[in-house]
């Protein structure tokens, strides 16, 4: 359309002036051979003017063959159906136009994401409608619920358009077979817990190795969720309540150690102060005591007699007063002492 | 003027017609593609991995063939192992045609193709996946799973076939997923809970052991703390009692006669309490100024 309405215009002044230049060159002919002449310069003319129209048409149709490819992709050109240039850089080019070329324009800077181990309820063979993931077995026959998310990049956007029909399809299936070769070679444990990276770096290395021939480059691999079937969850959580339980009760032992141990230390100083100070009163009683003695003795070597008697006296008028006291007669009158003694 | 127009189009259908006829002469084939020339439906030439333009004659007819990757999962089923377990192999295969004219000879389309990779493949899994035990397939231990090299047969020998017999290659067949069947779940679900009870059981006994010997090991040390400070307690006193008594023979040995009399009070005033009676004979050193008077007593 933009080619015949463009190329009207021109050619008809260019058309006028030839004819009034012939007309002029020729102004004396005769009838018949004018006529001839006439008939002759229109289809020059005509023919002139077609030509026109055909370069501006040619003209037009070789500016289809410009495209453009943004900063974000890189294009491939096939040119009669075979790769001319595999990697168009971003910016303004040319090719041979449609039907000669095609361009193909892939977003190779753009990280491209699927998610593995979600299957299609249909797909599973007697499994119910509900059932969504995907299970693994793993190096102790335990069953495992996977998903890992994939992010990739095109490598290689010849590769990546034609060496598979769909390349998503083929990076989502050799994702998910390195992923069941890894895990099938690990216990469950290690998975749950200290394998999740060791996992995903496998898979990547793995995975990589095989897609190179897709053109495509994995950027990260990473586990979404790695987690024991519904039917056995309570059991997992169990254990891990079992491991917590463990750390509780030494932590618990460990309290009560550090509660029973300082007292005892506490118990043994005290018992030890108890003994220094017994040491002391009784070092110091005897010390007291002797002291009191020797000037008690110094002063009954003065008078002997007079001090023993006072000092019998006194401790008798002291203990006598508290004391039933029978006083008998001695010699032969005396009583029968043992009357007394059975009244008690 | 009516013959020139006249001229004009029979020269313009003969353009057209010469345009038509070049354009039936020529065709394109697509990277990724492969294609079959053809004389009234029977195969002439074949055109693989040489995209790019090419001719033949107007009345050949061409067909075209998608040579690039293809993925087919089949459903995945059941296999014997050599120790007689039953397990459900869902796998991938990565196929394409690789002898256009066989595979059109005897496949013709994509899905008779996956029908017949669907037996081959299915065949060369279930002879490999019978040489082999679970556990080379499935194994924690330290040497590696046998897994690889079985995929590698199975590629190999259905490759085989299938190449030979439909012009089809294999690029891979990959295993994307190993289970055990859904009638053996229950007791691999049974066994699995058995197992995280016997792991919890010992998760908790780890912690009554740990516990016990922290407890049993304060409690020991307790007592060597105590028993120490009571031998050192005792050791102690003796020495405080031992330089006591030192300290009293020294102190009465220098008169011990007074310390009998004195010791001897002393022990009369803790003796003798008020539920004492004494029975005092007249003539007792106490009372016989009481009996005998003054005036004998007196001399004394």
């Amino acid at each position: 359309m933009e080619h015949s309405n463009h190329s009207h215009p021109h050619p008809e002044p260019h058309a006028h002036s030839h004819s009034h230049v012939h007309s002029h060159a020729h102004p004396h002919a005769q009838g018949g051979r004018l006529h001839e002449l006439r008939h002759r310069l229109h289809h020059l003319r005509k023919q002139t003017s077609m030509g026109r129209v055909a370069l501006v048409a040619l003209i037009l149709y070789l500016l289809s063959g410009v495209y453009f490819v943004s900063a974000d992709q890189q294009a491939v050109v096939l040119v009669l159906g075979r790769v001319r240039e595999s990697r168009v850089l971003p910016g303004m080019r040319w090719t041979l136009p449609f039907p000669f070329s095609r361009v193909e324009k892939l977003k190779v800077l753009e990280t491209k994401r699927l998610t593995v181990g979600i299957e299609a309820p249909d797909q599973v063979l007697g499994r119910g409608a509900g059932e969504v993931k995907a299970q693994f077995l793993t190096g102790d026959q335990n069953i495992i619920n996977i998903r890992l998310a994939v992010q990739y990049l095109v490598e290689d956007p010849v590769l990546y358009l034609f060496s598979a029909r769909d390349v998503t399809s083929v990076i989502a299936r050799t994702v998910e077979t390195i992923l069941s070769s890894v895990v099938v070679r690990r216990p469950v444990d290690d998975l749950l817990t200290r394998d999740k990276i060791a996992v995903q770096n496998e898979v990547q290395t793995g995975a990589q190795e095989l897609l190179h021939r897709f053109g495509v480059s994995i950027s990260s691999i990473s586990i979404e969720s790695i987690a024991p079937p519904d039917e056995v969850l309570e059991a997992f959580r169990d254990v891990a309540s079992a491991r917590e339980d463990r750390e509780r009760i030494v932590r618990e032992a460990e309290s009560y150690s550090n509660d029973v141990v300082p007292r005892a230390r506490g118990e043994a100083e005290r018992l030890r102060q108890e003994a220094s100070s017994y040491c002391e009163r009784k070092v110091n009683e005897a010390l007291g005591d002797a002291a009191r003695f020797a000037s008690l003795a110094t002063e009954y070597k003065k008078a002997q007699d007079v001090t023993s008697a006072r000092l019998f006296l006194e401790t008798m008028e002291e203990v006598l007063p508290r004391m039933k006291k029978i006083v008998v007669e001695s010699g032969p009158g005396g009583i029968d002492l043992d009357l007394i003694q059975r009244k008690q | 003027m009516h013959s020139h127009i006249h001229w004009n189009l029979k020269r313009a259908a003969a353009v057209a017609l010469a345009a038509v006829l070049l354009w039936s002469c020529f065709y394109v084939v697509t990277e990724g593609e492969a294609a079959i020339v053809t004389l009234f439906g029977r195969p002439v030439r074949t055109v693989k991995d040489d995209a790019g333009l090419h001719f033949k004659w107007p009345i050949e007819g061409l067909l075209r063939f998608e040579r690039r990757v293809m993925v087919y999962s089949p459903r995945p089923s059941e296999f014997l192992t050599r120790d007689k377990k039953n397990l459900v192999l869902d796998s991938d295969v990565l196929w394409r045609i690789d002898t256009p004219d066989l595979f059109l000879k005897t496949v013709g389309d994509v899905v008779t193709a996956e029908m017949r990779l669907h037996d081959i493949v299915w065949a060369a899994l279930a002879a490999e996946i019978g040489k082999v035990e679970l556990s080379d397939l499935v194994s924690d231990k330290a040497e590696p799973v046998k897994t690889p090299r079985v995929m590698e047969q199975v590629t190999g020998a259905a490759c085989a076939v299938a190449t030979r017999q439909f012009g089809i290659e294999l690029v891979d067949v990959q295993l994307k997923r190993l289970t055990f069947p859904e009638q053996n779940k229950k007791s691999v679900f049974a066994r699995m809970r058995a197992e995280r009870e016997r792991i919890a059981k010992q998760y908790r006994a780890q912690g009554e052991e740990a516990a016990m010997k922290i407890r049993a090991e304060a409690d020991k040390q307790r007592e060597v703390l105590l028993a120490g400070a009571y031998r050192e307690a005792e050791e102690i006193k003796g020495k405080g009692d031992a330089e006591s008594t030192r300290i009293y023979g020294e102190a009465y040995s220098r008169d011990p006669q007074f310390y009998k009399l004195v010791r001897t009070l002393d022990s009369y005033r803790k003796i003798l309490d008020d539920k004492t009676s004494i029975i005092l004979s007249s003539d007792s050193e106490l009372l016989k100024l009481l009996t005998q008077g003054r005036g004998k007593g007196g001399a004394q």
